[in-house]
């Protein structure tokens, strides 16, 4: 069936309606505003809040162990660190807010506490350490770990103690069943030091010192651009920044574009299809419903957008992506989501259920998927052949120069942005032309699901 | 080859010259010429599968004739989208819009000012016994009342050439009179109507003229008067007082009747005249001759002539066609 050509009496007020009734009917619904508006503000909530609960609900550790060492070595130092953990205002241990400031500052100067940074340990601690000889019976002891009564018992091997510890052998750490994560984590990390303390002051070695030398210095890496610049290196956010922003590009261009597979699906199965097509011509259909999908994803961007620069202002981190950067990623955005668009509208228009879609639009979407596997080593290499050479391939061109564009300390030599815009651009045209012509004539078919054969016939047909 | 249609202000609404279509190794629609006067009421007739959606669809400009020539109010029907209203055969409506929603919409769609178009909404939903649903949705609608509905959405902005495809079927008798109605009233507002139906009773009680199609061929095109003077049977109905075996005898020597038959109710006789005697002069020759409780002349049915042709014609339609909507 081919039906005639439907360019004439093309309508800017029909197309305007059509896209608002999509956008409306989009926008308006419980799954839109739970999914992509209350669901992104419950996270930030979430995770702005959740360290607020973490913190007030932390149950004070107050009780005793007992250290098992050969020594008393390791019950003295572990005594120790408990003694400097002391919480300001808890009862009888006699330390004030300052001096457990100085305690955790002490962290650069090598007492216990400094080797290993506790300032993360929010919660009350009021240890008192039990010091028990190896030969001792721990049976009555254990029972009273089982009970509750003791908060712990740690064994220290005797053979961790010497100036060749053995490797292999383990501290013992005993916790009721009902211990707190974070209370072992703790009891752990102290054992683990008071241990290597012990250790180092048997050999009669200065800690301090000791410590001081095996310190690792911290690097501050700089890039030397062309420009002569030294834009400052910030590993994490290289890779994080323009992951995020493909990821938030892609996540807002394929829900739109889902959904406009899913819509051109209903009307066709409703059949309510017809009675557009007597008002409206199927390129005003498709036009007015790409831009209706179109705004959708706007609005999605611009929330989870929105979301995220405030993030980075918060953070005073504006500086690393520039207002250029910005205005590309609005470009990006706006060829990918009109290719990703139109090769789902003309899906759409071609079959008759979402099951009969899947197998025409698994295809592209396997093309679509390859952004997502080039993220790492586009943003290890932003100016590199592949990025180069990927930049330049319809429909993941968009995405690829959103990963460059975001991740390079470097600027895109102008010429790779001019061509990816041509190329890109070039696409999308001849993808939404290729998807009129499908949709004009597959809007209307019924049975079985057309072949990609008969798709190009489709769009070759006068 | 088929003259070319010339363009005229008077020129029927519209026009099919020598159209055809074929849907693979299916011909729908064979060389059709049909012409709709402005201002008339004309039926689309046919069997299942005779070919009519797709004329229609050929007319709406949704899909293109194979060849032959086509013009709607003077031109193309792409280029007077607003002035020609479709119901189309498949109904459809989107389920979870509010009623006075999608018809806004379609409004919108075919032209007409957002001012007063909710107004006209709700008048158009009295108008057709549908008061109350503006704001219902279209999935809380019994079946007939969104086919109400879109019927509706085909007339809301007072089109010039409205098309309905099958507009009562499915319908309830109450509210098939109700469209029935409201038809007829857009005719007398002088819109030119064209409809299909395989409804025939219908099909009489409406339209001025009636075309035919068969295995998409045209086998009538005529008005109705005229359906019913060609195909009349030549006889009189006479329902006599003493019954038809003691009224045989007197009936059959009325000069020019050829026999008499019973008819299926058992009461009345069917006199068959010959094609020389005047119906009249037999109706009085039997009044004088044999005391009866009813006597007329014969009407034909177009359920009748229908019948009579689409057997003569080779039968019904092929299966529906595939693939097309």
């Amino acid at each position: 069936m081919i039906p005639t050509d439907r360019s004439r009496g093309f309508r800017f007020s029909r197309i305007a309606t059509i896209a608002w009734r999509e956008f409306r009917h989009t926008v308006l619904t419980k799954g839109f505003i739970l999914g992509a508006i209350i669901f992104p503000v419950i996270m930030f909530v979430i995770i702005g809040v959740m360290p607020l609960l973490i913190s007030n609900e932390q149950v004070p550790v107050r009780g005793t162990i007992v250290v098992v060492d050969s020594d008393g070595s390791v019950a003295r130092a572990m005594e120790n660190a408990f003694q400097q953990l002391k919480k300001p205002g808890d009862a009888g241990n006699g330390l004030s807010a300052a001096d457990v400031s100085d305690a955790l500052k002490k962290t650069q100067s090598g007492d216990l506490a400094a080797l290993e940074d506790f300032t993360d340990i929010a919660i009350t601690v009021d240890v008192t350490v039990l010091r028990m000889s190896i030969d001792d019976d721990l049976k009555e002891i254990k029972e009273q770990v089982q009970s509750g009564k003791l908060l712990a018992i740690i064994e220290i091997p005797a053979v961790l103690l010497t100036a060749d510890p053995a490797i292999g052998i383990d501290i013992s750490l005993l916790v009721p069943s009902n211990s707190p994560a974070k209370t072992t984590a703790l009891f752990a990390r102290i054992a683990r030091r008071a241990t290597v303390v012990a250790r180092v002051e048997q050999t009669g070695t200065d800690l301090a010192k000791a410590m001081a030398l095996v310190r690792e210095p911290q690097t501050e890496t700089a890039r030397l651009t062309n420009a002569g610049v030294q834009a400052k290196e910030n590993t994490q956010l290289r890779f994080l920044i323009p992951g995020g922003f493909m990821m938030l590009m892609w996540i807002a261009a394929f829900t739109s574009a889902n959904q406009l597979l899913t819509t051109t699906i209903e009307e066709k199965s409703s059949k309510v299809i017809e009675v557009l097509l007597s008002a409206t011509s199927p390129l005003e259909l498709l036009a007015g419903k790409i831009l209706g999908q179109g705004f959708v994803s706007l609005l999605m961007l611009s929330t989870y957008g929105a979301a995220g620069i405030a993030g980075l202002a918060f953070l005073t981190m504006l500086d690393i992506v520039p207002l250029s950067s910005l205005i590309l990623f609005f470009l990006w955005f706006l060829l990918a989501y009109f290719m990703v668009a139109a090769i789902m509208a003309a899906v759409g228009s071609a079959v008759s259920d979402l099951r009969e879609a899947q197998s025409l639009v698994q295809p592209a979407m396997i093309v679509m998927m390859i952004p997502l596997f080039l993220w790492l080593p586009i943003s290890e290499n932003p100016t590199g052949w592949l990025a180069t050479i990927t930049s330049f391939v319809p429909p993941i061109g968009p995405f690829v120069m959103v990963l460059r564009s975001t991740g390079a300390v470097e600027p895109i030599p102008s010429w790779h942005i001019g061509i990816a815009l041509a190329v890109n651009g070039f696409s999308t045209i001849a993808l939404v032309w290729i998807a009129s012509r499908v949709f004009r004539i597959g809007v209307l078919m019924q049975g079985k699901p057309p072949t990609p054969m008969e798709l190009l016939r489709w769009a070759r047909a006068r | 080859m088929n003259p070319t249609i010339t363009n005229s202000k008077n020129e029927p609404a519209v026009i099919l010259r020598g159209v055809a279509k074929r849907f693979g190794a299916v011909q729908a629609v064979r060389h059709l010429d049909l012409e709709v006067e402005r201002g008339s009421l004309v039926g689309l007739l046919g069997p299942n599968g005779a070919g009519k959606s797709t004329a229609i669809r050929m007319i709406m400009s949704l899909i293109r004739q194979d060849s032959g020539e086509l013009r709607v109010l003077g031109g193309d029907a792409l280029d007077v989208k607003d002035r020609i209203g479709y119901l189309p055969e498949e109904r459809g409506l989107y389920r979870r819009m509010r009623v006075g929603e999608f018809l806004f919409y379609l409004g919108r769609l075919k032209g007409l000012p957002r001012q007063g178009l909710n107004s006209r909404v709700e008048s158009w939903l009295e108008r057709i016994e549908l008061p109350g649903v503006f704001r219902s949705r279209c999935q809380e609608l019994s079946k007939g009342m969104q086919q109400k509905v879109q019927f509706i959405g085909a007339v809301l902005h007072e089109p010039d050439l409205i098309v309905l495809d099958e507009p009562f079927s499915g319908l309830d008798p109450v509210n098939a009179r109700v469209l029935i109605s409201v038809v007829q009233d857009l005719h007398r507002e002088g819109r030119t109507i064209f409809l299909s139906t395989h409804q025939m009773a219908q099909a009489e009680q409406l339209c001025e003229r009636v075309v035919l199609i068969n295995r998409g061929e045209k086998i009538l095109d005529s008005t109705t008067q005229e359906v019913t003077q060609r195909f009349s049977p030549r006889a009189v109905e006479i329902e006599p007082l003493a019954g038809i075996h003691a009224a045989r005898s007197a009936l059959e020597a009325i000069p020019g009747i050829e026999s008499v038959q019973t008819a299926e109710d058992g009461r009345t006789a069917v006199m068959l005249v010959n094609d020389q005697t005047d119906l009249h002069a037999v109706m009085s020759l039997a009044l004088a001759a044999v005391p009866c409780r009813r006597i007329e002349i014969a009407r034909v049915s177009l359920d009748d002539v229908f019948v009579r042709l689409v057997t003569e014609h080779g039968g019904h339609a092929r299966q529906p066609v595939r693939g097309a909507a």
